[in-house]
């Protein structure tokens, strides 16, 4: 039964990492082109800040967990 | 340890981070007033001279390092403590990295000082006031990383390494905004 529970954790721990990878990536991606776009574009702001916007959501979203702050207790991780 | 006790924890928690959250939130309003200063003294069409790849690599650590941190936190969260003392150390060593490419390098080859123009001073004030939030940030890493060593967090009780976390990731989403302001809108005028 205990060993069943770890496991569980192990598996929910694993798929918390790859959400935070998958950010990750989208996050270096976006970058990349965001860099791209400036050398060819100067004058795109508008775009690049549209990118800037996305990247944000996504950080404040899954990396500092903003729902968090709306739950009424702290959530059982365990 | 009692269940009303973790009970009460948890309850302080969802308070400490109410708290976290407005503080963050007032901090926003000084970093927006200094990026829309930087669009009133330049337009979108202007920008100072700066090197892009030191730009792009600088962005680059820091978003890794910000991948680290929800690493380390998802860790402690599940009770793994090797792998979020190994999350953390990486997220110090990555701040630390970015400091110096900021402060030790851009600043260094910039051909121009704070004193030289509208686009010079405020590339100083918001690398430099960012550069502090970082410091401040570093600090809080060794911090936490000290304490963790210690075991004195848990899965149950770890508000420290999230609070250190959160503030993290913000000052990682100052720089998504300022690193396009600085290095990418508009064209070199210094």
């Amino acid at each position: 039964m205990e060993q069943k529970a770890e496991s569980n954790l192990e598996i929910k721990k694993k798929e918390a990492w790859q959400i935070g990878l998958s950010v990750f990536i989208l996050l270096l991606a976006l970058t990349v082109g965001e860099y791209f776009i400036g050398s060819i574009a100067m004058t795109w702001g508008l775009i690049l800040l549209v990118i800037a916007v996305f990247k944000a959501f996504f950080v404040v979203r899954d990396y500092m967990h903003l729902p968090r702050l709306f739950s009424a207790e702290e959530e059982e991780s365990a | 340890m009692t269940t009303t006790t973790l009970a009460d924890y948890r309850r302080r928690v969802a308070t400490n981070r109410l708290g976290l959250w407005l503080f963050i939130v007032s901090d926003t309003f000084v970093f927006a007033g200094l990026y829309i200063s930087r669009f009133y003294l330049l337009g979108t069409s202007q920008r100072p001279e700066l090197n892009q790849l030191v730009g792009l690599a600088v962005t680059l650590v820091l978003l890794a390092s910000s991948f680290f941190m929800n690493r380390a936190e998802t860790a402690m969260r599940y009770g793994d403590r090797r792998s979020f003392l190994r999350g953390t150390m990486l997220t110090f060593l990555l701040g630390v990295t970015f400091l110096v490419g900021v402060v030790g390098v851009e600043w260094q080859i910039a051909p121009f000082g704070p004193g030289d123009g509208a686009a010079a001073s405020i590339f100083y004030i918001m690398t430099g006031f960012h550069a502090f939030h970082v410091l401040t940030g570093v600090i809080f890493l060794a911090v936490v990383y000290r304490n963790g060593r210690r075991g004195h967090y848990s899965a149950e009780r770890h508000w420290a390494v999230e609070a250190c976390a959160v503030y993290w990731h913000f000052v990682d989403v100052v720089w998504i905004f300022f690193y396009p302001a600085l290095y990418l809108i508009g064209v070199p005028i210094m």
